[in-house]
């Protein structure tokens, strides 16, 4: 394991080192060990099976040289990396690929400049940072038990299915530049997300549990709502094609953030003119009652650290603030590419994340942190429902994309758990899971809004990059298509 | 959160900033060039020579830990170039090396799986260090192994005291099916090597065709490229005595197009050339025959035309279709690829990628059963040319052509050595990492509809009323693959046999069966395309796929705005 110390010393000795260099204008040296530890459960009552499928982990660290070189007149900017050397010779291998990738970008202007000071101190666990094979194996096998236990309290134990993952990050990074910055974090985080089904029933659940520390982290938690959620809707229901009025939960509110909001209120989009909210800067475009921001500095927040991967603090930045656009989510490069015809934002999205950590072979990309949606007028759960008074209460649903693009705004899903129909205000029956397609668009979502709701949680989808701290928001007249008949359809 | 998503921004960072380095392997010999006062080697594909003796070193000393029942090591290095650019201006490029290696062990009393995986540097071949580092990590895994066989036995025994023995009986050791264990080399041969090609010729490949397909049209809004090129080799051993030395070219060329006209909302398409090939793909040898500035120049004029074109509106009831090579790549990975993947099938991935229409139960499914027009064949072989090619899986199993479906019959799935002998299957060679650091998955190949006979003229002629949906752009999947709906990048009306009005936004929706059931006509222009972002796995694992067929003629719902 490295320490963060050896990451210090490395950034610092190697721009000390770098500014020596004849041609050099100035330079970026970042340095990460990550480790992401992922327990895979895999449980089928009829079928042979493991239990806990997959204790594995991938570990790497390594320094990352961001430099521009002046080249005859003009200036011309390159990276380059080296894996598993935090000694100066690394740093200047690094910068060695950096000068062999020079190109010249007249968009790039400069490297980041000091900004502000982290708020976030001391919030990750060195137990979780020292902890050992035995016990991460062991979190696995305590989820597992938690889903088996409710299932068997219930009197289940023919065509079950558990599915999900228990997963460990640990990340620690520290950067150095000729402007100024000069910084390092700490960060680890727990997550359980765990899939029931009974297949018998045609029935599936979910349920999660994540923490900073690991005396906080119940495993056994996530298992269990896994189960109960999944006996809670069996005898679901079909319904027919048409628009209804609907709740979406929060796990379906994340799966639009991140596939449809988050990604539109990029620079990255508006660089690429591939958002709905091109040139909608200071505009209405969306119901009052809507404002999304996001929140890199939240205390106890697991998409939280304390500063991005360029160095500058994380913080809040307004998105949408009572429906209208106030801000996108920006890197330091394409802050400054687009700030003499856009506006300039504080670049607190400048993360480098791949492989499940801080990478150091890459140059930072565009990506959310904790994304909070928050209601104008907030309500209760329990009165979200009786405003809706007929519709559908919407769980979960499954592979959210943008159908015919970002900027169309068009989206499809199908729902596949944790789904009910409303009548009078009331969860009246389980719907069928598997068996409605949405067909709908993200602009018709964001301006029917009835109801959003005070009580929210922090929640993952699988392959998300962000973590959106998500209400339930009730939406008039969405299209649900009934799909996969009795014939053409395994369930039972 | 720091989990990778499948986006179309992500795919570009994934391909260019990511596959450089990391989804690379392969090595070379040490050659040493001075920085300063420094001397660095530089990683080659050759260095592979140079560590199998360490590796199969290690391999053996996993086999002498206690009860130890099975190890594996996979170690690879890439060479490759990657360069991207926007609107004619360079954005980056990359000349590097990306070397790792993950490690199998299944070990402890109820033999259960452990794994271990990273990223490998130069300062890893000083000395003997490489060997310390692979024995160190099969210990790890070894020990990870052995606390997953314990807390298995511990749970059994929770649950047989708690009397609840049938939810016990499931937890078993783990068991691999029998293979014909190999020593082999195995390497796919190029015209123009990736490593010979100047890494400024390839940023100015991409600067000038960015250029061209901005300068198409003022309604041009955005012209990304990308290009890869580069050289990956993989070294696998087990502890059974497998050997296995691989080596394959890749180019890839990316393109992304945004149009604009007026006030309309913007179009966007996304596609790539790519094949196992050296530089010679960008010229002209890829399954589109065309050189990357022609493939580009044509889906930006498309773009542009399509921005002007009215959005199909969606039916309520199934018309007849006739989908293109090009759409059926998307559509036979969806619906027929992934359910037809052995752990999808015993509910592995219900978790994340979802389960298969085709599997209920061993009692209850659909093998041997008709589940597609008797014109439909299926199938998925790695031994033929395309992103899906190779001879050995990332378990040392031979590569073979599997039947998928045969005349409208399900026969059989992709499998992996564990899967198989859950199934009581024959190992067929299916399983595949994206890189070495990460556990292999089982995974299509090159899976695809057979050719017909038909003219796809002809199909398209006898359709008096109808649509021509060509090209795929995006897909959205029931979780068991039961039902689809695929947008296109281009929709036409047919009317007495012929295309007419050109709709944007559009493409086909229906449950997989009754669609598959429809199709009354297959045309003889059978194309495998690539499939660069196949995401599986958790965490989630980027796979190259070939994928295609032959034109076909169904029913479906339209999809619109």
């Amino acid at each position: 394991m490295i320490t963060t110390e050896q990451l210090r010393t490395c950034v610092s000795e190697g721009l000390e080192r770098i500014k020596k260099i004849k041609n050099v204008v100035e330079a970026e040296v970042f340095a990460s060990w990550n480790e992401q530890i992922v327990n895979r459960l895999n449980y089928t009552s009829d079928i042979p099976c493991q239990g806990v499928q997959e204790p594995k982990s991938i570990q790497f660290y390594g320094v990352g040289v961001l430099a521009a070189f002046k080249s005859g007149n003009k200036i011309k900017v390159g990276f380059g990396s080296e894996p598993n050397d935090l000694s100066v010779r690394g740093v200047l291998e690094a910068l060695k690929k950096a000068r062999m990738n020079k190109i010249s970008d007249p968009d790039y202007k400069s490297l980041p400049e000091p900004q502000g000071t982290p708020t976030l101190t001391n919030y990750h666990d060195v137990n979780v940072m020292e902890i050992s094979d035995e016990k991460v194996v062991n979190l696995g096998w305590q989820a597992l038990e938690g889903t088996l236990s409710s299932y068997s309290a219930k009197g289940f134990s023919k065509s079950l299915i558990v599915g999900g993952d228990v997963t460990i990050f640990k990340e620690r990074m520290a950067i150095r530049n000729t402007r100024g910055i000069d910084d390092f974090d700490e960060t680890s985080i727990l997550t359980a997300t765990i899939t029931s089904m009974i297949e018998d029933e045609g029935v599936k659940g979910t349920g999660w549990n994540t923490a900073t520390h690991l005396d906080k982290f119940k495993p056994e938690e996530a298992g269990k709502e896994a189960a109960e959620s999944a006996i809670r809707t069996i005898g679901g229901q079909r319904i027919a094609s048409g628009a209804y009025d609907v709740i979406f939960g929060r796990q379906p509110v994340t799966d639009l953030v991140g596939n449809l909001i988050a990604p539109s209120l990029s620079l990255i989009s508006v660089n690429a003119s591939d958002t709905p909210f091109l040139r909608k800067l200071g505009q209405r475009v969306c119901s009052p009652n809507i404002t999304v921001y996001d929140d890199g500095a939240m205390p106890g927040q697991i998409g939280s650290k304390r500063i991005t991967c360029e160095g500058i603090p994380t913080g809040r930045t307004d998105l949408i603030t009572d429906g209208i656009i106030t801000g996108f989510l920006t890197n330091d490069y394409y802050n400054k590419k687009l700030q003499s015809n856009l506006a300039s934002f504080t670049p607190r999205n400048g993360f480098r994340f791949s492989l499940g950590g801080r990478n150091y072979n890459m140059q930072t990309k565009v990506s959310p942190t904790n994304v909070v949606i928050e209601g104008r007028e907030e309500i209760p759960d329990k009165e979200l429902l009786s405003l809706v008074k007929e519709g559908i209460y919407i769980g979960r649903i499954w592979y959210t994309y943008p159908v015919n693009g970002l900027a169309v705004g068009d989206f499809t899903s199908t729902i596949v758990a944790d789904s009910y129909l409303i009548k009078d205000g009331k969860l009246l029956a389980p719907l069928k899971p598997n068996a409605v397609r949405i067909n709908s668009n993200i602009n018709h979502v964001l301006n029917n809004i009835i109801g959003i709701t005070k009580e929210k949680k922090a929640t993952l989808v699988w392959g998300g990059e962000e973590v959106v701290v998500a209400p339930e928001i009730a939406v008039k007249g969405v299209r649900l298509d009934s799909i996969a008949n009795e014939s053409t359809s395994f369930e039972s | 959160m720091s989990r990778e998503k499948v986006s179309f921004m992500n795919l570009l960072f994934s391909l260019f900033d990511l596959t450089s380095r990391i989804i690379a392997f392969i090595l070379y010999s040490v050659n040493f060039t001075r920085i300063g006062t420094v001397y660095m080697p530089r990683i080659k594909v050759e260095v592979i020579d140079s560590i199998k003796d360490a590796a199969y070193s290690a391999i053996e000393y996993a086999s002498t830990l206690k009860d130890s029942k099975y190890a594996d090591l996979r170690v690879g290095v890439s060479e490759s170039k990657t360069a991207h650019s926007e609107n004619g201006t360079a954005k980056g490029m990359s000349e590097d090396y990306g070397f790792s290696f993950g490690v199998r062990v299944v070990a402890g009393g109820m033999g259960a799986w452990g794994y271990y995986g990273q990223p490998l540097g130069v300062s890893d071949l000083r000395g003997k260090k490489i060997e310390k580092v692979f024995k160190n990590s099969l210990k790890t895994a070894y020990n990870r192994a052995v606390a997953n066989a314990s807390g298995r036995q511990r749970t059994l025994c929770s649950l047989n005291q708690r009397g609840e023995t049938s939810l016990s009986t499931a937890l078993t050791e783990v068991k691999l099916a029998k293979i014909d264990v190999r020593q082999d080399t195995f390497k796919i041969s190029f015209e123009k090597d990736p490593r010979a090609i100047a890494l400024n010729d390839v940023l100015e490949l991409n600067t000038d065709v960015s250029r061209q397909m901005k300068g198409i049209s003022a309604e041009v809004r955005f012209a990304y490229t990308g290009i890869y090129t580069g050289i990956i080799r993989e070294l696998f051993c087990s502890s059974e005595g497998a050997r296995i030395d691989q080596i394959v070219p890749l180019t890839q060329g990316i393109i992304y197009v945004v149009a604009q006209q007026a006030d309309k909302a913007p179009e966007m398409y996304v596609d790539y050339l790519g094949d196992l090939k050296g530089w010679e793909v960008l010229e002209g040898k890829n399954v589109h025959k065309l050189s990357f500035l022609d493939f580009a120049l044509l889906r930006t004029k498309e773009t542009v035309e399509l921005a002007g074109a009215e959005f199909l509106k969606s039916t309520n009831e199934p018309v007849v279709v006739v989908t293109n090579p090009h759409f059926n790549t998307l559509l036979v990975h969806e619906i027929v690829g992934h359910p037809t993947e052995a752990d999808r099938v015993l509910k592995m991935e219900t978790a994340y990628a979802g389960r298969s229409w085709f599997f209920r139960g061993f009692d209850n499914n659909q093998l041997g059963k008709q589940v597609a027009s008797k014109l439909v064949s299926a199938y998925s072989d790695p031994l033929t040319e395309g992103y899906g090619h190779y001879k050995y899986d990332a378990e040392g199993v031979p590569a073979k052509k599997v039947s998928l479906i045969e005349n409208g019959i399900l026969k059989g799935f992709m499998n992996s050595r564990e899967t198989a002998a859950i199934l009581d299957q024959e190992p067929n060679g299916s399983m595949r990492a994206t890189d070495p650091v990460l556990v292999p998955l089982v995974r299509m190949t090159n899976t695809f509809f057979a050719n017909g006979s038909r003219n796809p003229e002809e199909i398209i002629a006898e359709v008096k009323d109808g649509y021509y949906i060509a090209n795929h752009k995006i897909p959205s999947i029931s979780e068991s693959r039961e039902n689809f709906r695929i947008t296109a990048q281009k929709v036409y009306k047919i009317e007495n046999g012929k295309l007419t009005k050109l709709y944007r936004s559009g493409g086909i929706t229906a449950d997989s069966k009754d669609f598959l059931m429809s199709i009354d006509a297959v045309g003889n222009d059978f194309a495998i395309f690539p499939i660069p972002n196949c995401g599986k796995g958790q965490p989630m694992q980027t796979m190259r796929v070939g994928n295609g067929g032959p034109t076909l003629r169904g029913k479906a719902r339209l999809t619109g705005c």
